[in-house]
């Protein structure tokens, strides 16, 4: 009995035991490869399926499963059927899965949302007009008090006075609170500090600044409302206590200053830098004695030596393939949130990353070089001087320029988890909402790195 | 032995003495491989002396075991009465700066100036910790200048090194060794990374040293180069000296006892090399 007969024979009952179990048809046909791989492949798209327990994926395995008692029909005859149809079952369930799993969708979108979070990045607080500030603040006693007696309520400074009728006031109730000597027909704020430090808003709801303006003799007087929240920390609010008003009038002064926002971006800035440079420093130090033992060519001579070689490789690729971003996490709870213990994060990284490209380097160098410097009488010191050292600086240069660059980016997302820079100050201004800070800041990134990319490029492009 | 004529007249008072006596040189590598077996013959004063034979004879060894890059297994190596092969380290510096050497592959430091290379040759002679410093004498400069003069490239001091063309690079090589002011130039395969034409203007180079009175012994493929340049031949198989005499009698039956029975005689240039 020749094979072809035996197959033909043998079809109807291949398919039989294909739609019994996927792949059985094929054992029994001696087809073991095929047979094993259709049996792990419907095994892992049922198992998929049934894990999401969407009803409608099931057609994904029901296809491969029906496929494969064809493709057993169509074995026994001679020739399977086509592989690329479960291929496309299998590829239609994964990425019908996967599309609901990282929950595309975009009507989740909202359009006010975004324009509430963008428009004011637009308008990046970076720099503000320079202006001169005029400033007068007079005490008020909250509560009143039934046993002690209240002071005056009223304060002089520079031929201005400022004073409170009368000198005392429980929480919400009125008071005319009136100053002279200021600036004449100017606006001027008027807000509350509480005896803790805290600002109230005195103007609308307590929600907007009360603006008056004063006369031309620079006086006002206006009625204000004790805030209903100035009590709110207190242990006793029976306790009579110095709270302040004060009276803010700005005048142009021309030209433009920094915001504090922009200063708070500059110092961020220099700081996430900093890092970045003190780590790549650091890790410059601690790279090149590791390369040594990380180079194949000077460690490959002796069974020990080789070994510390793999060792050390196997270490710097462990280390390596933890992102900079999760061991600055560990790093915060060793050293505590700050820049160090971001610089710390960022050295280990470096390190490992440094570590591997100079031993690379030190793997390619040209002994050439050195037999010329030793053939002309040379000592060993010349040879490093005149055969190594040039050979090996420039890469290292340029891998460390490098380097340090990414290390810019990395700092400025390792300060969002507390290890400082200017993504310290950013992921706070994202959390209370000071959209046009986090705007200049993003500016200012783009910026920074833009021009330390360009210039390593350019340095690079020197040194090659 | 010697051809008539070969000593250069200038030099005629130390032509003919004997610079250089190898004995019994033998190198095996800790592979195994017996690269020079027993190899014996001296060199001369003033004579071109090239050693021919197929790649992996021993011809880098030879020459490498002479200023002791590679240290020799066993045999003497005397230079004047000077035994190399036991002198301490730090004479053994003072012997190299004595002894140029060219190669094949120019090994010059290629991100370095042709400048800087040059000079490099002069380390066996200046204050150590002055040139770690990269600090050289004018005087040193004004040498190498000279010495990239004689190669004729002294427009490309401040280039690259790898800016150069290949021809380039080998002169580098040679103002470099020239540096030294040595007394014989190593030259291993100089030319073999070079096209014809340009191995002929090297080879020139060297000729004209040597009629000056500089003693050259140099590694060759090429028969025709040999016959052109060499005033007596020594030629290795399998790390053994089979052949030492002049050039003209290098005839076929010997041509096929170097380089084996299935050698074909291949010639470096198909036009005669320029005089």
């Amino acid at each position: 009995m020749n094979h072809n007969d035996y197959s033909r024979s043998s079809a109807p009952f291949a398919v039989i035991l294909s739609l019994l179990l996927p792949g059985l048809g094929h054992l029994y046909l001696k087809r073991w490869y095929r047979g094993i791989a259709i049996l792990l492949a419907a095994a892992v798209l049922s198992g998929i399926v049934v894990w999401y327990g969407r009803p409608i994926w099931y057609f994904a395995p029901a296809g491969v499963w029906l496929w494969n008692a064809w493709d057993a029909a169509r074995l026994a005859k001679g020739k399977g059927a086509p592989i690329l149809i479960p291929v496309l079952f299998g590829l239609a369930a994964a990425y019908g899965i996967g599309w609901h799993m990282v929950g595309v969708d975009f009507r989740s979108a909202s359009m006010e949302r975004a324009a509430a979070v963008i428009r004011p990045m637009l308008h990046p607080d970076m720099f503000q007009k320079r202006q001169e500030l005029n400033r007068m603040w007079t005490p008020i006693y909250v509560p009143c008090s039934t046993t002690e007696t209240v002071p005056a309520a009223r304060r002089e400074e520079n031929g201005k006075v400022a004073f409170v009728t009368p000198d005392c006031a429980g929480v919400l109730e009125a008071a005319i609170v009136s100053v002279s000597g200021m600036w004449p027909d100017t606006d001027t704020i008027i807000w509350w500090e509480t005896n803790i430090g805290d600002d109230k808003p005195l103007g609308g709801n307590e929600d907007r600044p009360l603006v008056v303006r004063t006369d031309e003799n620079g006086s006002l007087a206006t009625l204000i409302h004790v805030p209903s929240t100035v009590l709110i920390a207190q242990p006793d609010p029976t306790l009579m206590l110095e709270h302040r008003v004060y009276f803010d009038q700005y005048r142009p002064l021309g030209g433009i200053e920094l915001s504090t926002n922009g200063g708070y971006v500059l110092k961020g800035i220099a700081e996430s830098v900093t890092m970045a440079l003190m780590a790549t420093t650091l890790a410059i130090f601690l790279a090149i004695p590791i390369s040594f033992l990380a180079a194949r060519n000077l460690m490959g001579g002796n069974p020990i030596t080789f070994a510390v070689y793999v060792l050390v490789r196997t270490i710097l690729n462990f280390v390596r393939s933890i992102e900079a971003l999760i061991i600055a996490i560990v790093f915060v709870i060793i050293v505590g949130l700050g820049p160090f213990a971001g610089v710390l994060a960022l050295t280990i990284h470096s390190v490992a990353a440094l570590a591997k490209l100079y031993s690379e380097v030190i793997e390619g160098i040209d002994p050439g070089p050195i037999e010329a410097i030793r053939a002309t009488g040379g000592n060993w010191l010349q040879v490093v001087r005149y055969g190594v050292t040039p050979q090996i600086i420039p890469p290292f240069t340029a891998f460390t320029i490098y380097r340090w660059d990414i290390n810019v980016r990395s700092s400025i997302v390792i300060g969002m988890v507390g290890g400082g820079g200017i993504g310290f100050y950013l992921i706070q201004w994202i959390q209370i909402n000071q959209m046009g800070a986090v705007g200049a800041a993003f500016i200012a990134i783009a910026l920074v790195v833009i021009t330390l990319d360009y210039m390593s490029a350019k340095v690079r492009e020197k040194l090659a | 032995m010697m051809r008539e004529g070969f000593c250069p007249p200038s030099f005629l008072m130390h032509c003919g003495w004997t610079m250089l006596r190898i004995q019994n040189l033998t190198k095996v590598y800790p592979s195994g491989t017996k690269a020079l077996n027993d190899v014996s013959f001296e060199v001369k004063d003033g004579e071109f002396l090239v050693v021919i034979g197929l790649s992996g004879s021993g011809k880098s060894t030879l020459l490498r075991c002479i200023n002791r890059l590679i240290e020799p297994t066993e045999g003497k190596i005397f230079w004047d009465d000077t035994d190399i092969t036991a002198a301490s380290p730090s004479d053994l510096l003072k012997i190299r700066r004595h002894i140029g050497m060219v190669f094949q592959q120019f090994n010059l430091v290629k991100r370095s100036s042709v400048m800087t290379n040059v000079l490099s040759g002069r380390l066996g002679y200046v204050n150590p910790w002055l040139s770690l410093l990269g600090i050289w004498s004018p005087s040193d400069r004004q040498r190498a200048l000279k010495a990239l003069e004689r190669v004729g490239i002294a427009d490309k001091a401040g280039s690259r090194a790898d800016a150069l063309s290949g021809g380039q690079q080998q002169r580098v090589g040679i103002a470099r060794a020239l540096m030294q002011e040595p007394r014989i130039v190593l030259a291993d395969e100089p030319v073999a990374s070079l096209d014809p034409v340009l191995s002929h203007s090297i080879l020139q180079y060297l000729e004209q040293l040597n009629k000056e009175g500089m003693t050259v012994l140099c590694s060759l493929h090429f028969l025709d180069l040999v016959h052109r340049y060499a005033t007596r031949v020594i030629a290795l198989k399998d790390g053994v000296k089979v052949f030492e005499g002049l050039p003209s009698e290098i005839d076929r039956a010997k041509f096929k006892e170097i380089y084996g029975e299935e050698a074909q005689e291949v010639r470096a240039a198909s036009f005669e090399a320029p005089a």
